[in-house]
């Protein structure tokens, strides 16, 4: 069976089914239920170590390749597709299901390499489709400007939050429906964080976001929905305005007005 | 350095010892009355952890002295010997060796080609008898086989039953046994005899099974087969006399050169020796000319001055043995040119191919020569007229004629050449071949470790790989010789591996060997930096490509590899540092011939022995007189050497260091 027909392009929603999952014999997720709806900005929350960057990593399966590593129940559906049955091509799964991570990574290339990265694994020859797609996604993660005059330089050369904008330009350009940020701010100035906050809020008409933060504040400006975990358990999930505003759960109202994590 | 750390740290412990506050650099200078007492923030004398630092400063800094000094040195040796070189080079000219020179070399080319005709004429008449031949050796080869085991315990019994000795009759009786066991030992392990019948072999073997014990004489098969192939040769060579007629010709028509060469050899060479007498005895009286400036006592100072004056050597007569030279001139033409008619007819008159597809090739290279060796005979006159012994010899043209140099002759009778070309040819071969194996092999195993192999297969191969380096390089070598060395030329007797150019080889030992085992020893270091230059690759860079659905192999070539690029390189170079620098195994398998390799036989070439930059100071240091010209040479190889090793590492750390940004 082909992953992609498996994947319909629109509406890619994620839905998390009874999720155990452990590293070696130490449980870090259980019994997680989830449904991520598709064009919207899901925000994970919760004090360090509680299983949020396990979680995202499950959704492109990420974890694959650390040993020891398991799902011990239940699975997650993309599209009603179980992205973890034997058929599916792992590699054709994370081209539908990109990844940003907490520490920009860009490959030590150019920067036009770099965005064309991801076209050129997949094949993609011609000068001309990769110039366009390297535009738009450099448009798109509203870089281009800053970049257009230096396409060829060192990708190392630009600033922390130049480098975090073109990682989210790496991923658009081979146009994904899923992106997964783990802390994509944690490591940037204020000004370059509203920068990135923003390219998301553009983002969400286009792509299905899950974005792990640990910035409240972060978590109530981008997000349409926000999941609260602790100890590797989802506590909470509902709209991002209700869990800030009115917390039903006293472990997130606990942890959202600061009193540990 | 090391002894100056060490004593200011001694100094520092008593001084703390005795007076606990005191501190003579920050005592002010002018004022004479006793210090005021420290404050309790400032320092007070070294402390503790100085001293440490201190001494490791010194030991850091001891390796930089050692370092200059060996360079100091190595300069202060080496350099002496351009200056040296150009006297000797001077002298060649002075004495006439050089004129000499022009005529032996023709006379030399001459010889070659001789040699290779007559070659030529053997492989034909052998290759028509090589069923005779094959049977002959084949039948003598056994009885060889036999002989060489049996004849020590065979001769001991005879000589002790002469009538003169008196042997034990316990110790005849013990060694007949002994010669029983080994005479059945041997009939069980006879070779092969394929082109003889089985009637035959039997037979042969059961004529040295009933042979008699005191027997001189062959078996009767290896006596008759011997005389077949005589006969069968002697029948060949009927239809031959025209070419060997030729060939005779060729080889008397080098005679009158031949004979007037060696007359002027005498008489140079005795020139020669005159100058160099002379030239130690002025040194003789500088030295002692120099102790007498320095003599304290005056009696002293007269006694070597008059010393001096007294060895104060007559100028040699160079003009008079010159001019004796220059009266043979016009007969050195005559003989060329009567050599290059001679050439022209007899290169006519070979036939163009022969029957025997060896005799043909030989042939052919014969024909190959003959155009060069005209030419060269042609300009050979012009070259005896022009030729003056006069023409100074510059420093530059010892430093050309050393860096261009295509000869590295020493201690020979005639005239010391150090031309650094054909060591620089042989190393840079060997790297040629080593590298070509280390590479791929090296950095092949380094990514298959490094990003494909299970945890159980990385404990294994590492070790392994890393062990490699852990075996001395004598033994290598010794592995090299005797086990590589004789497989290759097994393999390359064997027929059906005949299309591998150079095949089968002359020389045992030659330069693939020699690359071989070497490919061997820079493999670990190859294999040991690449995979710390892909394993230093930031683990972010794997995780993006395979976020961004790259497969393991596009992961592991398309980022990891080109991330670790520069240090790969560095890898690379500095096994060829290893290479080039590695002395012991190349001086045991090299085969140590110093030519230039003859690159007319393509690949071939790589089946030559060679002689390398490090091998000939290994081999020809400890033969040397201290400061000879010879020894200087020697110096100035290693300082090469170390500049190019220099360099190398220079250039991989630049590459490490491009990494690291
Ligand atoms: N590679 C790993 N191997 C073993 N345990 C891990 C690994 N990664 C994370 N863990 C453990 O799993 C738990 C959840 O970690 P993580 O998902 O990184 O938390 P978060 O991202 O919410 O801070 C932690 O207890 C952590 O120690
Ligand atoms: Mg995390």
């Amino acid at each position: 069976m082909d992953a992609n027909s498996l994947l319909p392009p629109a509406d890619a929603s994620v839905s998390v089914q009874h999720l155990d999952f452990s590293y070696g014999s130490s449980l870090a997720l259980k019994n997680i239920e989830l449904e991520i709806p598709a064009h919207k900005v899901t925000a994970f929350i919760g004090p360090s170590g509680c299983g949020k960057s396990t979680l995202l990593r499950c959704i492109n399966r990420m974890n694959d390749e650390i040993p020891g590593a398991t799902i011990t129940r239940g699975g997650i559906h993309i599209d009603g597709v179980d992205i973890y049955q034997p058929s599916i091509d792992v590699v054709k799964l994370r081209r539908e299901v990109g990844m940003v991570f907490q520490k920009s990574n860009p490959f030590p290339r150019s920067i036009y390499e770099n965005v064309a990265y991801g076209l050129r694994l997949r094949g993609v020859r011609n000068k001309a489709s990769l110039d366009a797609a390297v535009e738009e996604a450099l448009v798109a993660s509203a870089l281009w400007d800053e970049v257009k005059d230096r396409l060829t330089e060192s990708a190392l050369g630009l600033s922390g939050g130049q480098q975090q904008r073109l990682c989210i330009a790496r991923t658009i350009a081979v146009k994904p429906k899923v992106i997964l940020m783990d802390e994509p701010c944690s490591a940037l100035d204020p000004i370059a964080t509203a920068k990135v906050e923003n390219l998301i809020w553009d983002l969400k008409n286009d792509y299905t976001i899950i974005i792990v933060t640990h910035n409240m504040q972060q978590a109530s400006r981008v997000s349409d929905n926000t999941a609260f975990f602790y100890m590797g358990e989802l506590i909470e999930y509902s709209d991002t305005a209700q869990i800030f505003r009115n917390p039903s759960v006293r472990k997130t109202e606990e942890y959202i007005s600061g009193r540990f994590g | 350095m090391g002894i100056v750390g060490t004593s200011a740290v001694l100094i520092f412990l008593s001084d703390r010892q005795s007076h606990p506050t005191k501190h003579l650099a920050e005592m002010p200078h002018e004022d004479p009355h006793p210090p005021e007492p420290v404050h309790r923030f400032q320092k007070q004398g070294f402390s503790y952890e100085n001293a440490i630092k201190f001494f490791f400063a010194s030991n850091a800094g001891l390796t930089i002295v050692i370092l200059a000094l060996i360079i100091i040195f190595l300069l202060k040796e080496g350099l002496g010997f351009f200056p040296g070189y150009q006297r000797e080079l001077e002298v060649y000219r002075i004495a006439g060796l050089e004129f000499v020179d022009i005529s032996r070399k023709n006379l030399t080319a001459h010889e070659q080609i001789t040699s290779v005709l007559n070659r030529t004429y053997y492989a034909e008449i052998n290759g028509k008898c090589a069923h005779q031949m094959r049977r002959s050796q084949e039948a003598s080869a056994l009885f060889n086989a036999y002989s060489d085991l049996t004849a020590p315990t065979r001769d001991l019994i005879v000589s002790n039953s002469q009538p003169d000795s008196s042997p034990s009759p316990e110790m005849i009786a013990s060694l007949r046994t002994n010669f029983e066991k080994q005479k059945s030992k041997a009939l069980a392990t006879l070779p092969p005899t394929p082109h003889l019948t089985p009637e035959e072999r039997q037979a042969l073997i059961e004529s040295i099974r009933s042979r008699a014990f005191d027997a001189t004489d062959d078996p009767p098969l290896v006596a008759s087969l011997t005389t077949e192939f005589a006969e069968a040769r002697e029948k060949q060579v009927k239809p031959l006399e025209a070419l060997r007629t030729t060939i005779d010709t060729f080889e008397s028509a080098g005679s009158e050169l031949s004979s007037l060469v060696s007359e002027l050899t005498e008489s140079v060479t005795a020139t020669k020796e005159k100058i160099q007498d002379a030239d130690i005895l002025e040194k003789d009286r500088k030295t002692l000319l120099a102790a007498a400036s320095s003599a304290e006592d005056p009696i002293e100072r007269e006694k070597l001055v008059s010393e001096a004056q007294a060895s104060l050597a007559q100028k040699p007569d160079i003009e008079g043995p010159i001019r004796i030279l220059m009266e043979r001139r016009p007969a050195c033409i005559a003989a060329h040119q009567s050599l290059k008619n001679a050439a022209a007819t007899v290169s006519s008159q070979l036939p163009n191919t022969l029957t025997q597809p060896e005799a043909s090739r030989l042939l052919k290279v014969a024909h190959n020569l003959w155009p060069l060796f005209l030419a060269d005979l042609e300009k050979t006159p012009q070259k005896i007229t022009d030729w003056n012994h006069l023409k100074p010899v510059a420093l530059s043209t010892a430093i050309s004629s050393f860096i261009t140099g295509k000869d590295w002759v020493t201690g020979g009778e005639w005239q010391d050449f150090y031309g650094i070309l054909p060591l620089a040819a042989g190393s840079l071969m060997i790297s040629i071949v080593a590298l070509t194996l280390a590479i791929p092999s090296g950095i092949g195993a380094a990514i298959y470790v490094n990003q494909f192999a299970s945890k159980r297969e990385q404990s294994l191969i590492k070790p392994v790989i890393e062990f490699i380096q852990a075996i001395p390089s004598v033994v290598l070598g010794f592995i090299g010789i005797l086990i590589f060395g004789t497989i290759l030329r097994d393999l390359s007797l064997m027929d059906s591996l005949s299309w591998i150019p150079g095949f089968p080889i002359e020389e045992r030992l030659n330069i693939f060997t020699a690359g071989c085992l070497l490919a061997l020893m820079s493999i670990p270091t190859i294999f040991s930096l690449a995979e710390d230059a892909i394993n230093n690759v930031p683990s972010a860079y794997a995780e993006a490509a395979e976020a961004l659905g790259a497969s393991r192999v596009q992961t592991t070539f398309r980022v990891i590899i080109p991330a670790a690029f520069s240090g790969i390189l560095a890898a690379v170079l500095l096994g060829f540092g290893r290479v080039i620098g590695e002395t012991m195994v190349v001086l045991l398998v090299a085969g140590n011939r110093i030519k230039i390799p003859d690159f007319t036989s393509g690949l071939g070439t790589f089946f030559q022995p060679c002689h390398t930059l490090t091998g000939i100071i290994a081999q020809e240091l400890g033969e040397v007189p201290l400061g000879s010209v010879h020894y200087r040479a020697l110096f100035i190889v290693g300082i090469l050497l170390f500049a190019v090793v220099l360099i190398i590492n220079a250039t991989a750390h630049r590459f490490v260091n491009r990494m690291k940004q």
